[in-house]
C-alpha cells in the first residue's frame, strides 16, 4: 500500500504538470512528499500505461536537464579565461611581473668592466631559446662594449601579464635603456619585450624574448 | 502475481525517478556554483577588458582620411571606442582629409583591473602604419600606449584614457 501511494504520488505530480523547465522539474520531484492524493493499486490498465509513459518522460527529461547542467558547468570551468591565472592570483602575478622584470634589468645592464658578471647573471636567469639568443648575442657585444666604454641601464617602466597557466607565463615588459658611451651624453631609448617565463623552482626564468 | 510484479516495477520506476531527479539536482547546483565562482567571473571580466582595450587602441590609433566620409566616419568610430573626457576631446576632432593611419595591436596585457570599481588598465605594444595624403610609401612605427579603461552598462570596456608610455630614463649628461 504504501509503495503504491508513493509512486502513485509521484505520478500524479509528474502528470498534474507539463514540465517545461529544468528548475521547475527540480522543483516538482522535490514537493512530491508533500501531495496528498492516493490511488488505489487496481486501477484500470490503459490508465496504468499513461502514467507509466509520464514516468518514463519526466525521468528523461531530468537526466537530460542534469546531464546539460553539468556540461554547462562544465564549459564554464574549462574556459580559456579560467585556465588563465593573470591577476587572478594575485600573489603569483605579483611574482612573475617582478622577476621577468628583474631579470631583464640585469641582463641588459653591464659596466664596461662587468660584463662578466652581467653574463654570470643571464646563464642563471635565461633558458632555452632566450638563452642561446642572448649569448650569441652578447659575444659580439661584448668585445664593443669594453673598446667604447659602453655602460648600459635598463629599467622595466610598465609590466603586464598575458597569460599565466600553472608554471608558464607570457609577460609583456616596457623597458628603458640608457646608454653611455665614453664621456658622451646618455642616451635613453624604449624597447617592448613580449617574454616567454617557465617557473625554475621558485623562480621565473625567461626562456623566449620577442621585440614588439 | 501480477500485482507483485507490478509493484516491483513501481517500485524501481519510483527509485528511477528519485535517482534523475538528484542527478538534475546535483547538475543544478554544480551549475550555480560554477556561474558564481567569484575567480571565475573575474577572469571573464579581465579577458573582456583585454579583448575591449585591444579593439579600443586599435580604433584610436586608425584614421582612413582619404575622403572627407571616411574621415567622419573614423571620427565617429572614435567617439565610439571612448568615454568621458577622452570621447568629449576627441568628439572634437575636425574630421578633414589628411594623412591615413592604421593601428595594428601586436600584444597586450591588462596590467590592473577592478570589478567593483568597473576600471581596468591595458598597456599594449602597436604598430601604426601612416599613409601620407594622396597615397604614397607608408611609414611604420612602433608605439607603446596605456590606456584607462571603464566598464559600460552592458558590461563591455570604452577607453577613458590613453597615452603613450614615455621615456622616463634621465636623458642629462
Amino acid at each position: 500500500m504504501s509503495v503504491w501511494e508513493g509512486i502513485g504520488r509521484v505520478v500524479k505530480v509528474a502528470e498534474g504538470e507539463a514540465v517545461t523547465t529544468e528548475t521547475e522539474a527540480v522543483g516538482e520531484s522535490g514537493a512530491v512528499e508533500e501531495s496528498g492524493d492516493t490511488d488505489a493499486p487496481d486501477r484500470p490498465p490503459a490508465r496504468s500505461r499513461r502514467r507509466r509513459f509520464l514516468l518514463g518522460g519526466v525521468t528523461v527529461v531530468l537526466v537530460l536537464a542534469g546531464a546539460g547542467l553539468l556540461v554547462k558547468a562544465q564549459e564554464l570551468r574549462a574556459a580559456p579565461a579560467a585556465a588563465n591565472h593573470a591577476l587572478t592570483d594575485t600573489e603569483a602575478t605579483t611574482r612573475v611581473n617582478g622577476d621577468v622584470s628583474s631579470a631583464l634589468a640585469k641582463i641588459f645592464s653591464y659596466t664596461p668592466d662587468g660584463t662578466g658578471a652581467t653574463g654570470r647573471s643571464a646563464r642563471e636567469l635565461l633558458g632555452g631559446r632566450a638563452a642561446r639568443q642572448y649569448t650569441q648575442l652578447f659575444a659580439q657585444v661584448r668585445e664593443r662594449v669594453a673598446e667604447q666604454r659602453v655602460t648600459l641601464t635598463t629599467q622595466s617602466v610598465r609590466s603586464g601579464v598575458v597569460s599565466l597557466d600553472g608554471d608558464s607565463a607570457q609577460v609583456l615588459v616596457f623597458l628603458d635603456q640608457t646608454a653611455r658611451r665614453g664621456d658622451h651624453k646618455p642616451v635613453t631609448s624604449a624597447a617592448q619585450l613580449s617574454v616567454t617565463a617557465r617557473l625554475r623552482g621558485d623562480h621565473w626564468q625567461i626562456v623566449d624574448i620577442k621585440a614588439r | 502475481m501480477n500485482v507483485i510484479r507490478d509493484r516491483r516495477g513501481a517500485v524501481l520506476a519510483g527509485a528511477v525517478l528519485v535517482a534523475a531527479a538528484a542527478f538534475c539536482g546535483y547538475g543544478a547546483v554544480s551549475y550555480a556554483q560554477a556561474r558564481g565562482d567569484d575567480a571565475l567571473a573575474y577572469s571573464r571580466a579581465r579577458d573582456q577588458a583585454l579583448a575591449d582595450g585591444r579593439r579600443g587602441i586599435a580604433t584610436l590609433t586608425t584614421l582612413d582620411a582619404t575622403t572627407g566620409q571616411r574621415a567622419r566616419e573614423g571620427v565617429r568610430a572614435w567617439t565610439r571606442a571612448s568615454t568621458g573626457a577622452l570621447r568629449t576631446e576627441l568628439g572634437h576632432t575636425r574630421p578633414a582629409v589628411g594623412a591615413s593611419a592604421r593601428g595594428t595591436v601586436t600584444e597586450a596585457a591588462v596590467t590592473a583591473l577592478d570589478t567593483r570599481a568597473g576600471t581596468a588598465k591595458v598597456i599594449a605594444t602597436v604598430r601604426v602604419s601612416v599613409t601620407p595624403k594622396g597615397g604614397g610609401a607608408a611609414s611604420t612605427d612602433r608605439k607603446r600606449l596605456e590606456a584607462v579603461l571603464a566598464r559600460t552598462g552592458d558590461g563591455g570596456w570604452k577607453l577613458k584614457a590613453l597615452n603613450a608610455v614615455p621615456v622616463t630614463g634621465s636623458s642629462q649628461p
